[in-house]
């Protein structure tokens, strides 16, 4: 449940269909009503960057989605010094809020874990 | 007489097995380990972008469907195994060796890498790009390959000219190495070559294996027939031994005249620390190699002279264009000793593991019938006098490749040496 990206419930809830179905629509209006879309931010622009994990992660990204990122956090920080959220055209829309980064940051820790297990390998002679 | 044929005839395919478009080729000599390679015609001469064949030699072993980068390297450390590849002009060889007994992990280890491995992005920047660039490093430190390198690009342009390394800053993608890869490992255009395993136990494993990791369906990669140009370059490098390079190369089959030319042309002498009486190694610390490199349908020949001055290079460089040129009054007992020295080395090269792959494998890949030695052998006893000087002497008119590389103020010009 713990992972790199802190304490999570999702895969319980996305695990279960009833859940599923009851959650959705919170998640929905709990992200709607976050201001990261309104400073134009994507979600995965909020992941804490100061790990190991995720600057690796950071490292794959495309030219041209590093580039994207960088743009979004310096509007943002440029709206946050406004006191001010961005002018409604340029909020987020819930169709562009992909998680671009979140399988780059998945893959490494599965890289980790992978590299931790052939690490500590206790090998067996089968005769 | 009987016993040198009987150990011949044990150093080749005996017999090739194409089941289903697969050629399948194993030689059992009893040695204590055994290596597989997976020979495909996938070298420069067939990349569709420069230097994407390059990268797929890098990109080999690296993550495939059903094992990570380095789960294959760790897996196959607890084995005991060496997983290796390597590049020709005309071939790409992925080779495992590894101890009797492990052929089945190994098998599927080839089959998952030719016909599933992924081509990440993340993998191709983080682990091939360095390692291209390190080999391209390596190359410019060691002007004897770089010198080569440059004759190949002279001498038959496009094809086998092009460079056994992509460039330092290549523009090529992971995806363009995957759209190689399909058509390079497609069916059809590679060959399994076993050392030390029986041949049904190959392709039994082998069948096995590639039914469950099919290999592509892509169209086979393309090259054009070779012709010979030849021309001029010199490089500029700082400290590394003055080189240069007289060569000439001939499109078509290599003839077994030519192999009996450059054992003829090689002034080294065959007694270790002996000193030879050839004028091309008068000067000191100078050093002079024969280079016969034959393909399937080119062979280049020539002297690759390398020395601490270039004054030196220039005097050895003269002598080597003398003796180029002056093959026409040969002896027959020089030619002779030059066949007797072009057999040894042909024998030589094909007696270990690589020899073996690199000899005869090329023969299995284009399904020849003669997977055997003692062809090019008894073709080089057949070299006559007559056939031989007229072969040199052709080879000789053509346009020379000449390559300088080092000091190039003082390093002399072509026609300087006469040529």
């Amino acid at each position: 449940m713990a992972g790199p990206l802190g304490l999570s419930l999702a895969p319980y809830i996305r695990s279960s269909p009833t859940l599923t179905k009851l959650f959705t629509p919170v998640a929905k209006w709990y992200a709607g009503g976050s201001l990261y879309r309104q400073y134009g931010l994507l979600y995965d622009d909020l992941l804490i960057e100061e790990r190991p994990e995720v600057q690796k992660a950071l490292s794959r990204l495309t030219p041209r989605q590093a580039y994207d990122r960088a743009f979004r956090i310096k509007r943002a920080s440029h709206a946050d010094v406004l006191h001010e959220p961005l002018p409604r055209e340029l909020w987020t829309k819930p169709e562009q809020d992909i998680r671009y980064l979140l399988p780059h940051v998945e893959a490494v820790v599965e890289e980790i874990k992978e590299r931790e297990k052939w690490d500590t390998l206790e090998v067996k002679r089968k005769w | 007489m009987l016993s040198s044929s009987v150990r011949l005839a044990r150093r080749s395919f005996a017999t090739v097995v194409d089941t289903a478009g697969l050629k399948v080729a194993a030689i059992d000599t009893n040695q204590p380990t055994v290596a597989i390679t997976i020979l495909a015609k996938a070298g420069p001469r067939y990349q569709s972008k420069p230097g994407v064949a390059h990268a797929l030699k890098n990109f080999a072993f690296k993550s495939t469907a059903d094992r990570s980068a380095l789960g294959t390297v760790r897996e196959s450390e607890l084995y005991g195994g060496v997983l290796s590849s390597t590049l020709s002009r005309e071939h790409l060889a992925l080779t495992a060796e590894f101890l009797r007994g492990d052929e089945e992990y190994f098998v599927d280890v080839l089959a998952s890498v030719i016909a599933s491995t992924e081509f990440h992005r993340h993998e191709f920047e983080e682990l091939v790009l360095p390692t291209i660039q390190g080999e391209v490093n390596a190359l410019h430190a060691d002007p004897a390959a770089h010198a080569l390198e440059l004759a190949h690009a002279l001498a038959f342009r496009n094809g086998l000219g092009a460079s056994l390394f992509a460039a330092p800053h290549t523009p090529i993608t992971a995806e363009d190495v995957a759209q190689f890869a399909a058509q390079a490992f497609s069916k059809g255009n590679f060959a399994v070559l076993g050392t030390g395993i029986s041949q049904s136990a190959l392709s039994s494993l082998v069948a096995d294996a590639l039914a469950v990791e099919s290999p592509s369906e892509a169209p086979k990669p393309t090259t054009t027939a070779s012709s010979y140009f030849g021309g001029e370059t010199r490089v500029e490098t700082h400290g590394t031994p003055q080189t240069i390079f007289i060569g000439f190369g001939a499109a078509g089959a290599p003839a077994p005249e030519l192999a009996a030319l450059a054992a003829y042309l090689d002034p080294n002498p065959s007694v270790k620390w002996a000193r030879s009486a050839s004028p091309m190694l008068q000067a000191e610390k100078t050093s002079v190699q024969a280079v016969y490199l034959p393909y399937s349908d080119a062979a280049l020949v020539g002297l690759l002279i390398q020395g601490p001055t270039a004054a030196a290079v220039r005097e050895a460089g003269k002598a080597a264009v003398a003796a180029l040129k002056g093959t026409s009054g040969v002896k027959a007992e020089e030619l002779k000793s030059a066949v007797a020295k072009a057999k040894f080395r042909l024998a030589s090269s094909a007696d270990g593991r690589a020899g073996v792959v690199e000899v005869l494998g090329s023969k299995v890949l284009t399904g020849s019938s003669e997977t055997s030695l003692e062809a090019s052998l008894s073709a080089l006893d057949k070299v006559t006098s007559a056939g031989f000087t007229k072969a040199a002497t052709s080879l000789v008119k053509s346009k020379p490749t000449y390559v300088a590389l080092g000091d190039t103020q003082s390093l002399p010009y072509a026609d300087e040496l006469g040529l």
